[in-house]
């Protein structure tokens, strides 16, 4: 039965074959493929919620499977699901490559799913660039811009130079320790960290990570590949991607153990330079996925302040986020995604008359941008508490002031969206009603409720973040 | 002169070179050069640490097998994308592409 521990990753690879063969038709039908598609990626939901209660250890202990990596796989599954689910009309990719996207963020998905189950050096690299690979080949795919193969190239360039950065510091980590496993550098750590070559090769290892994340110092693709990507992929990107890396950051940093000082310091240095660049730079941008790139540095810098309490409550409260931010962002960009005409990109002033066009998704794109922005009730108010709490609990005081000063500048450019949204009027005088699919209103439904009931009842699930991060080592 | 510290020395040294060229160079090919070297640094020390330090295990080598592999791979992505902004500019010059202000 140890097979069954691998059933994501089997059903997810399934997908991806049946995806490879619709590529390969010669007639291309894109409500087929859609229709296929949506019903995988749906499917996907039960399987991974199925195998959540799992746990063991797969391929001579390389692979281990626990209720912090099935929670994560869930999250990306759903982030799969949320992705696929607004690729009904995808004008922003020639309809030849259709089955070809679906294609590949499979793969993706499945790099990713593999990522947070991995607990060897080499798994893990095999892993990660399983997923970045496939994301390198997606935003390239775009039709009719001109700067999608820009964001390409800058894409795969920075990306690949971060994975060297990784392979540098992952060869040190093997030097001073002489294993690949994480378990049993795990215990060997609190001895490895005060040698310069241990600690340099987690530094190493990190920084490669944060380029995924893009947190401050390593953001610098964000906004262009955020602006060159179509709009679907930037949403994958900015959600599911974002899960996952901050599944691999809380990976590698719990290894060390809670009174280090060094990593702490370097953590809090990174964390406070993230917030505020991204919140600054955010405030002039026009274009709202460049918008959103920069709000996701931020987001990053508060992601990062739960890490760095290198506790249990914090690794929680930074699983909690992880889920809060892919609900909420993906809320924006499903209304981006429906709002812009034909698959282009979004300024601001776009957004004018949305409440009359459609008084559902400027609801939605409201709700998902007080949550970004941290106002209570929404769940995002909710993981910016626990996370502050976590950092609290253990003293760091002018880290949360910084923290909550950032979340009132983000409200500023938050506003600036719903205020386009709700008061502008537009410059032509009859604008069409956005026609609003049944679908679509059920999962705006389903996100608004998420959004909501999330933030007033985050017990449940907080307390089962508490328990996949108890398991981690 | 047969030692680690020889090993460690040399790869550190490509590893900066490599680094030096991502930032400095402009030809696209020219900087996929310079990110191969730095995965080659990162082989040449799981190499190295592999014979002087835990001789009787074969992780290194099994490493470096792996990153070759995986290096041919992304040399392909990166072309065939490399090979698109071609069309569209016809340089291969970074400078050219500048539509986007990261």
């Amino acid at each position: 039965m140890k097979s069954l521990l691998f059933l994501p990753e089997i059903y997810y690879t399934v997908m991806a074959l049946v995806l490879f063969l619709l590529s390969v038709q010669t007639v291309a039908n894109r409500r087929r493929t859609f229709l296929v598609a949506f019903g995988l990626a749906s499917l996907g939901l039960f399987v991974t919620l199925f195998s959540v209660k799992m746990h063991g250890h797969l391929f001579y202990n390389a692979y281990r499977v626990d209720l912090f990596s099935q929670v994560f796989k869930f999250m990306l599954a759903l982030g799969l699901f949320f992705v696929v689910a607004i690729c009904d009309n995808l004008e922003g990719i020639s309809e030849r490559e259709h089955a070809e996207f679906y294609f590949f963020l499979t793969t993706c998905t499945i790099g990713m799913m593999m990522l947070v189950s991995a607990v060897e050096l080499l798994t893990f690299y095999i892993a990660l660039e399983l997923s970045s690979y496939s994301l390198y080949i997606l935003v390239p795919l775009r039709r009719g811009t001109g700067f999608d193969k820009e964001a390409g190239v800058k894409y795969i360039l920075i990306g690949a130079t971060a994975s060297a950065f990784l392979l540098f510091g992952m060869s040190l980590l093997f030097g001073v320790s002489h294993t690949t496993y994480l378990p049993e550098l795990f215990k060997l750590f609190p001895n490895l960290i005060t040698q310069p070559a241990g600690a340099i090769g987690l530094m190493l290892v990190l920084a490669g990570l944060f380029f995924k994340q893009a947190v401050f110092p390593f953001h610098f693709w964000a906004p262009d590949v955020y602006q060159g990507a179509s709009n679907q992929v930037t949403t994958y990107i900015a959600t599911a991607s974002k899960v996952a890396a901050i599944a691999i950051v809380i990976r590698f940093v719990g290894l060390a153990s809670e009174n280090n000082h060094m990593l702490v310091q370097v953590l809090t240095v990174l964390s406070v330079a993230s917030m505020t660049f991204g919140n600054l730079v955010a405030i002039i941008q026009k274009d709202i996925k460049r918008l959103l790139a920069y709000s996701s540095i931020a987001h990053a810098g508060y992601v990062l302040i739960g890490i760095l309490t290198l506790d249990k409550t914090g690794f929680a409260s930074a699983m909690f986020y992880a889920l809060a931010y892919l609900i909420m962002n993906f809320s924006c960009f499903m209304v981006i995604v429906k709002v812009a005409p034909n698959g282009r990109n979004v300024w601001v002033k776009d957004l004018a008359g949305l409440h009359k066009r459609s008084p559902l998704l400027a609801m939605t794109l409201m709700l998902g941008l007080f949550g970004l922005a941290g106002i209570p009730p929404t769940i995002g108010f909710t993981g910016k508490f626990l996370v502050f709490l976590a950092a609290m609990q253990k003293g760091y005081l002018a880290l949360v002031i910084i923290g909550m000063i950032n979340a009132t500048i983000s409200l500023y450019y938050y506003l600036i969206i719903i205020k386009a949204a709700y008061l502008l009027e537009p410059d032509e005088d009859e604008i069409p009603p956005l026609k609003v699919g049944a679908g679509l209103k059920i999962l705006n439904y389903g996100l608004i409720a998420a959004i909501v009931l999330l933030g007033i009842a985050p017990s449940q699930l907080f307390d089962i973040a508490k328990a996949a991060a108890s398991m981690l080592y | 002169m047969n030692s680690l510290t020889l090993y460690l020395l040399i790869s550190a040294v490509l590893f900066s070179f490599g680094l030096i060229g991502v930032m400095m160079r402009r030809s696209l090919i020219a900087i996929l050069v310079s990110i191969e070297l730095m995965l080659n640094a990162a082989s040449l020390n799981f190499m190295a640490f592999n014979k002087f330090l835990s001789p009787d295990t074969s992780i290194g080598q099994i490493y470096t097998l792996f990153i070759m592999g995986i290096a041919a791979a992304e040399a392909a992505i990166a072309l065939s994308i490399f090979l698109a902004l071609f069309r569209q500019l016809r340089s291969i010059n970074i400078e050219r592409a500048r539509e986007l202000r990261g």
